[in-house]
């Protein structure tokens, strides 16, 4: 009855019918809207001044001169390297811990999931307690071992430890499941082998677990790293950004700009400066996952 | 060196098993602190050295948060928009997933490519626009303009794992059920749901998760007191009967956290292999 022709078709439409509440759902709630942040950027629009004015590029050439942006990609910088760093390196031991055969296997593994089903907003807002200088689980530690109180949130340098440390505490487990599935994947026949030729427990994680980790790893570095630099509820609920713009992340920044000062167009073109960075680490991560497969 | 080689076996099992005791301190001693501050009695609150040890539970802080905010209310509006935008984000993720993994129509990458890419785009980069539409279509402070954010939220990552649990499942099946003349919709319903009911159970307990961290989009849309959501009511609860800006209850502000907290432990404690499960297949395959 139907020729080949006309099933086609039909699985062709029944196809497109079936993905298109998906489609239309993301193109009117994410690319839509981004489009326009794109468009808006252009302008200089304020809800409160009543502005929908086209500017040109005013908005990007004032933030080349906005010292806070400035201060913000320091400390993107610095907050994404050191804790894309710390939760790499943690992630793959914590990895290590959770793949040996030991008693308390199965609870470990479930206390790693916690921080990660945690809110990050309640862990921002309860790190500001866990950091407090007198009455602060973290002081009290410190204090009982050297008898100082570090002023963790006042200082410069501090702060940016303790948004850092909050996040890594937050963001290993994700991480450390992640590569443990990867552990579980490599055959144990390699490490046999390798025992054979005499390779011990370091030897055979650096010659064989990191090279075939390695692709895994650098996309997890991607990923993370892209994720770092979208970060808001730590900075948002610990420091505000503080000691002055100290720990200000960019989307913070956008956050200020757009809902506090109410200043749509230049809060785009900061938004649109974060998209530029996540294309940029997005883009160069990709680069360097194509050399480590063909390494591979 | 040779004693050290003798001394190495007995040591590398204590090595260990502290290494696990340090990490099972790291991550549950600040959770304990947060229960232990919920807890304390008010004037106990503030001491030095700390006493890690209750000497008594008091629930008063419970009772004065929830008289004092809706909590209840916060509660169910972060149910309901965690439930119901799973559902609705399975739902139409179960639609693309099947035809993307079954259908073998052009442009099936394209789609797959243009989910992940939407994904990468910062939620602070679309928020601006956002806000204006919602404000033009009256969807400001109403559950089901939250419910619209939160979904769409889930949508990229819900289609990918499906797509994937899918492609595992042999299509077999389902061929001799569409020999028997079943609609599409009974093969959907009757073969397809039951074979990767573990990946729809998976991303269902790991979206509501998301949903009911979600913080940022109701800090933007959700205004009122009746659409708010329990991540909200930290900053609240802190400034309860607040003499100045620098008066903080950090009481207060710990019980809340433990209100939110308990159920994601509840789920991640009884689910723990499911949810590592979808967080792995959302990555790998």
């Amino acid at each position: 009855m139907f020729s080949q022709h006309n099933l086609s078709t039909r699985r062709i439409v029944l196809a497109w019918l079936l993905v298109t509440p998906v489609v239309l759902w993301r193109l009117l709630t994410s690319v839509y809207p981004f489009l326009r942040t794109f468009y808006i950027s252009f302008f200089d629009n304020s809800p409160v001044r009543r502005t929908f004015d086209f500017v040109g590029l005013d908005n990007y050439m004032a933030l080349t001169r906005d010292a806070n942006v400035d201060a913000t990609l320091t400390f993107t910088l610095f907050f994404t390297v050191t804790s894309v760093a710390l939760q790499v390196v943690l992630g793959l031991a914590i990895a290590e811990l959770l793949n040996q055969r030991f008693k308390m296997r199965n609870f470990t593994r479930a206390v790693n999931l916690l921080p990660w089903a945690m809110a990050p907003i309640v862990i921002a807002t309860a790190a500001r307690w866990i950091f407090h200088q007198d009455y602060g689980l973290i002081n009290d530690i410190i204090w009982r071992l050297s008898g100082e109180r570090p002023l963790w949130l006042v200082n410069f340098t501090t702060a940016r430890f303790a948004v850092t440390i909050t996040d890594v505490w937050k963001n290993t487990a994700f991480l450390a499941v992640i590569f443990l599935s990867g552990l579980q994947g490599i055959p144990l026949e390699l490490y046999e082998a390798a025992k054979i030729d005499g390779a011990d427990g370091a030897r055979s994680y650096w010659y064989i677990t990191l090279p075939l980790l390695m692709p895994l790893i650098i996309s997890m570095i991607i990923f993370t790293a892209i994720f770092r630099v979208l970060t808001f509820e730590i900075v948002y609920a610990l420091t505000n950004g503080g000691p002055g713009t100290a720990t200000s992340l960019l989307s913070y920044l956008v956050y200020l700009e757009g809902f506090r000062v109410l200043n749509f167009g230049y809060a785009s073109a900061i938004a649109m400066l974060l998209f530029f960075i996540v294309l940029i680490v997005g883009v160069l991560g990709y680069g360097f996952l194509r050399r480590a497969w063909e390494r591979l | 060196m040779n004693t050290q080689t003798n001394l190495w076996p007995k040591i590398r099992p204590a090595l260990f098993t502290l290494t696990v005791i340090l990490f099972l301190i790291v991550i549950l001693l600040p959770i304990y602190y947060i229960f232990l501050t919920a807890f304390a009695p008010s004037g106990k609150l503030f001491t030095v050295p700390l006493t890690y040890v209750p000497r008594s539970l008091a629930t008063a802080r419970f009772q004065d948060i929830f008289g004092a905010l809706p909590i209840a209310r916060y509660m169910l509006n972060s149910t309901l928009l965690a439930t119901f935008s799973t559902i609705l984000a399975l739902t139409v993720s179960l639609l693309a997933a099947y035809a993307i993994a079954r259908l073998n129509f052009p442009g099936a990458n394209m789609v797959m490519i243009g989910l992940l890419a939407s994904s990468m785009l910062p939620g602070t980069a679309t928020v601006i626009p956002l806000f204006q539409m919602f404000q033009t279509l009256k969807l400001m402070d109403t559950l089901h303009g939250l419910l619209i954010l939160y979904g769409s939220a889930l949508l990229p990552i819900t289609t990918w794992v499906l797509v994937s649990f899918l492609r595992q499942v042999p299509v077999e099946i389902e061929d001799a059920a569409k020999v028997d003349g079943a609609s599409f919709f009974q093969l959907l319903w009757r073969i397809v749901l039951p074979v990767i009911r573990p990946g729809v159970a998976t991303m269902f307990l790991i979206n509501f998760i998301i949903g009911w961290n979600e913080f940022f989009t109701p800090l933007i849309f959700a205004r009122g007191a009746g659409v708010k959501v329990i991540t909200m009511a930290l900053s609240e609860a802190q400034v309860i009967g607040a003499r100045s800006e620098f008066d903080v209850s950090w009481g207060n502000m710990s019980a809340v956290a433990i209100l939110t907290t308990i159920p994601v432990f509840i789920i991640t404690l009884i689910f723990q292999r499911q949810i590592v499960e979808g967080i792995t297949s959302g990555v790998f395959k």
